[in-house]
């Protein structure tokens, strides 16, 4: 019973379906959104959930260069990884693995759906993939540090007097004394963090490893078919789980205990939270170099996080 | 007989080498009959005493010749295994197994193999008796023997370039290490007027630290310092771990740098039991995080696959220290479990990097490329050993990280002022360390096993199967030992980390019952570990986690067979293009991303750094000895000021 459970929590809720239903909306809200924002019409809604399913329906080519199973196998690594993490993430007071859900886990898993697309795109042996995996690489360096740093100082913030690395803790915090955005100090953290957003999903103008118009896609270059479905799935997923964590890490605390109105809430607060930092920055801004990038991130977002970090230490 | 087995051990290694010296020299088989009885024999021994120790929670305390005590003075030689000992004498024991297995095919077209046999087998009962010896200037003969051992075996294929320039400089800079470790002895026999270990700690407790004994210490520390290969005594192991045969540099890393790790916990916690002193726990701290740092750094900027390698045997043995510096029991266990999963995921990645050398000759990252689609099993391993070092979970790299980053970052609740600052940044480091060496192992995956197959390597064939077996065991290793931390802790860690806090047994074992409650006072026992923090202790969460990853796996294996493509691949690449990897009209030959240009953003913005890195490790034997000569200095003052 106990596995059946678990079973049902990775593939139903908060896992496979409810994150892949609510990445496709995030996802399609994003391009409604920057459309209307650019003066165009925009694609439907439900854009993203079509190309999804197009994209099973068309043949898969395997490039001749590419170690098979490699290439094949990185999608699917990715995508288990990232709902895997969505099961970690806290629904406001629900956690399904409460126990397990730690910020370093978190942390760690969040880095394995790009070690897939750079695996996949390392795989494919081709020369723009090359290219591709050395950006993600390092903006995968440069938005750790600050985000590392974000992580600790809310474990600090809210380990009420001592540390804590668990999420449920964090989320009983909150419960016990508000959101933490409401605590001056973590101010600093929750803009870097929402800096982070954008460089971890690789949208516009962090997007360096995918720039379509200069290396095809990066990594993706190769892919077709369902892998590539699947990659656009995951991408969609992460959307989804990197809003979420920003809610439970600074906006936890409240909601209403039924779980079903409360998942709903989550998705609003995450299209709240992604028209701020990933709609609106990606409808106004070119995109960076990689250099430049890298020095951004650990220049002001990092210094922004450690601001946080050594306040909550010295306040808290 | 089981208080005879950890002599017989290290005799069974000694008399090995000197049977394969004898015997060895125009047999094949003859040979590998004595190195594999030697390195089995050893591996049954330590084995054998997991039960009465581990399990049972005993001590094994021996005196060669049965010259126990007189007059309250140990003056024969003793040998003792507590919990520690043991946990890195079966560490030395397994390493050494697989590393001779494979070596009969790795080695197998080098001459002279009855001297590498030999030096082999030296080696592995220096770093064993080095372990389970209970006595200081025993430990020093031993250092003496690992040493030199490790120096010759170094050079063995003086053929190749730089082999002997490397093994000098291990000779001159590890010498200073030997020294300062001889001088160290001298001292504390001053002070003491014994060797044994245990007579040793229970009379300095007694007595307190004096001027001497705090020198005595520094001396020690250095010199275990030096085994080790913590920064700045580091750059003889970069070039040492590389020109060695890849079965040497994996048991350089896995046990040599081990035996360096296991004296500096011997050293302040049991004989010195100086982690009290909160300035030797922020000494250790920092000395392992710019190891760990400087390593992970100076490997992002390799181009030769076994010597980035080395640089991160260097910057996981920074964390193995940092983690032992913390002196909690978490960070001791942490430590500890760190040091094994070194030993089993570096030994991996060492034996990948012999293979593709065996395969393809060269391990340049510039000109190698695309060998998975030649060597498909190597690459599947070196893949899981990629992930274990980088802390992917759910391999074993993941589980260790996260103790040593939890014990870290509660260290930092629990000190104040300064000191909690200074572990939350230990803590960052740690983690950014992470990420730095995940990238690292991206850009190997990329310029080895990944990318375009230059014309060159064409013929390449997958490593023998000898060599893959030990790989193989190894990988298994890597995700058992991830997988399974309940009981690695209940029936290892934990054990070994509370002998290295409860020393009374360690004493009483080897000087008669109530010689520590005499000498020190009473001592009270420290806690049993408390992993209750760590959501990591939850096996069956896990167990569904892989059992579903291995599923989806095993469903894209099956699903795969529809996909178009790569089996007849020339074929049908000359047929039709749309089969051919997507180069934007360019030849394939030119195209390639070397594999040191990959981090081109990351270099870019670091270069001063990087150029100071550079400038650093000049490969000047009397710069090395230089920086080891002023460290030592700097850490002897330290000691002075602070202690």
């Amino acid at each position: 019973m106990d596995i059946l459970m678990k079973a049902l929590y990775l593939l139903i809720f908060p896992g496979l379906l409810y994150c892949s239903v609510a990445g496709l909306l995030l996802a399609g809200i994003d391009r409604k959104v920057v459309a209307r924002m650019q003066k165009r019409i925009g694609p439907p809604l439900l854009q993203p959930a079509y190309d999804f399913f197009k994209l099973l329906g068309k043949e898969t080519i395997v490039p001749a260069a590419a170690a098979r199973r490699t290439f094949l196998a990185a999608p699917v690594i990715g995508l288990v990884s990232l709902v895997v993490t969505a099961v970690l993430v806290p629904v406001f007071g629900f956690s399904a693995f409460g126990g397990v859900a730690d910020v370093v886990v978190i942390l760690y898993l969040l880095t394995i759906p790009a070690v897939a697309i750079i695996m996949g795109g390392a795989a494919s042996g081709s020369p723009y993939a090359g290219v591709g995996i050395s950006r993600e690489m390092v903006t995968m360096m440069a938005y750790e540090l600050p985000l590392v740093i974000v992580l600790l100082a809310v474990g600090k913030a809210a380990g009420d007097g001592g540390v804590t690395f668990s999420l449920s803790k964090i989320v009983e915090y909150q419960q016990a004394n508000g959101p933490l955005i409401t605590h001056w100090t973590m101010w600093p953290a929750a803009l870097a963090m929402l800096l982070v957003i954008p460089a971890e999903i690789g949208s516009h103008p962090f997007d360096v490893a995918e720039a379509e118009t200069e290396i095809c896609e990066g990594a993706l270059v190769e892919y077709s078919g369902a892998p590539l479905a699947l990659f656009k799935l995951s991408s969609a997923i992460k959307l989804y789980i990197m809003t979420a964590l920003f809610s439970c890490l600074f906006l936890s605390g409240w909601g209403t205990g039924i779980v079903a109105v409360d998942a709903l809430i989550l998705v609003a607060v995450c299209a709240v939270i992604m028209l701020i930092c990933v709609s609106l920055v990606r409808a106004v801004c070119a995109r960076l170099k990689v250099e430049i990038l890298f020095r951004f991130y650990w220049r002001v977002v990092a210094v922004l996080a450690a601001i946080s970090l050594i306040l909550a230490w010295l306040v808290g | 007989m089981i208080q005879h087995l950890p002599i017989l051990a290290i005799m069974t290694y000694f008399l090995g080498a000197f049977l394969t010296t004898l015997l060895g020299h125009n047999s094949k088989s003859v040979r590998w009959f004595l190195v594999m009885l030697a390195s089995v024999a050893s591996f049954v021994m330590m084995c054998l005493l997991i039960k009465p120790i581990f399990l049972d929670g005993g001590i094994i305390g021996y005196w060669m010749g049965g010259r126990a005590p007189e007059a309250g003075y140990a003056i024969g030689i003793g040998l003792e295994v507590d919990a520690l000992s043991l946990f890195f004498g079966l560490l030395v024991t397994f390493t050494v197994l697989l590393s001779a297995v494979y070596s009969i095919k790795y080695i197998s077209r080098d001459d002279a193999q009855d001297k590498y046999y030999t030096l082999f087998l030296m080696l592995a009962g220096g770093v064993l008796g080095l372990v389970l010896s209970g006595d200081l200037f025993n430990i020093f003969i031993m250092v003496e023997i690992m040493t030199f051992a490790a120096v010759a075996l170094t050079a063995y294929r003086n053929w190749a370039e730089g082999s002997l320039e490397s093994a000098f400089k291990y000779l001159a800079v590890g010498s200073i290490g030997s020294s300062m470790i001889l001088a160290g002895t001298i001292m504390v026999y001053s002070q003491v007027h014994t060797l044994n270990l245990a007579q040793i700690s229970a009379l300095l407790a007694g007595q307190g630290l004096t001027n001497t004994t705090v020198f005595a210490f520094a001396l020690l520390f250095i010199g275990f310092g030096v085994k080790a290969f913590i920064v700045p005594f580091h750059p003889i192991a970069a070039d040492a771990y590389m020109t060695a045969p890849a079965s040497i540099s994996m048991v350089f890393s896995g046990m040599v740098n081990k035996a360096g790790v296991y004296g500096m916990i011997r050293l302040v916690y049991v004989v010195f039991q100086i982690m009290d002193v909160k300035s030797v726990n922020y000494l250790i701290v920092l000395l392992g995080t710019i190891t760990m740092f400087i390593g992970v750094t100076s490997a992002l900027n390799q181009h030769d696959f076994k010597r980035l390698l080395a640089f991160h045997s260097i910057s996981q043995i920074g964390y193995v220290i940092t983690a032992i510096g913390l002196a909690t029991s978490l960070g001791i266990a942490g430590g500890l479990y760190h040091a094994m999963n070194h030993t089993l995921f570096k030994g991996l990645l060492f034996l990948c990097a012999g293979a593709v050398f065996y395969s393809a000759g060269t391990t340049d990252l510039d000109r190698l490329g695309g060998l998975a689609k030649r060597m498909p099993q190597t690459a599947a391993i070196f893949l899981v050993g990629a992930a274990a070092i980088s802390g992917i979970p759910p391999f074993n790299g993941f589980a260790s990280k996260w103790v040593i980053y939890q014990a870290c970052y509660e260290a930092a609740a629990a000190a104040s002022g300064f000191a909690s600052i200074f572990y939350a940044v230990v803590t960052i480091v740690g983690l950014l360390v992470s990420v730095m060496t995940l990238a690292s192992f991206v850009k190997v995956s990329q310029s080895v096993f990944f990318g375009q197959l230059p014309d060159e390597f064409d013929e390449v064939k997958e490593a023998p199967l000898l060599m893959r077996i030990p790989m193989w065991i190894m990988a298994a290793c890597c995700l058992l030992a991830g997988l399974l931390p309940g009981p690695l802790s209940r029936f290892a860690l934990q054990p070994a980390a509370a002998a290295t806090l409860n020393i009374k047994g360690y004493i009483d074992t080897m000087m008669g019952g109530g010689y520590a409650a005499s000498q020190m006072g009473d001592v009270t026992p420290v806690a049993e570990l408390d992993f209750s923090t760590i959501g990591y202790w939850q096996p069956v969460a896990w167990l569904v986690l892989f059992v579903i990853i291995m599923a989806a796996v095993l469903i894209v294996a099956l699903g795969s067979q529809g996909a178009r493509g790569n089996k007849r691949s020339t074929e049908l690449e000359k047929v039709d293009g749309k089969y051919a990897t997507f180069f934007g009209g360019e030849h394939s030959t030119y195209s390639m991303v070397g594999g040191s240009d990959l981090f081109w953003g990351l270099r870019y913005n670091l270069r001063h750094y990087f150029g100071f890195l550079s400038d650093m490790h000049s490969g000047v034997v009397n710069d090395y000895a230089l920086w080891a000569v002023t460290a030592a200095a700097g850490i002897i003052l330290y000691m002075f000021l602070f202690l």
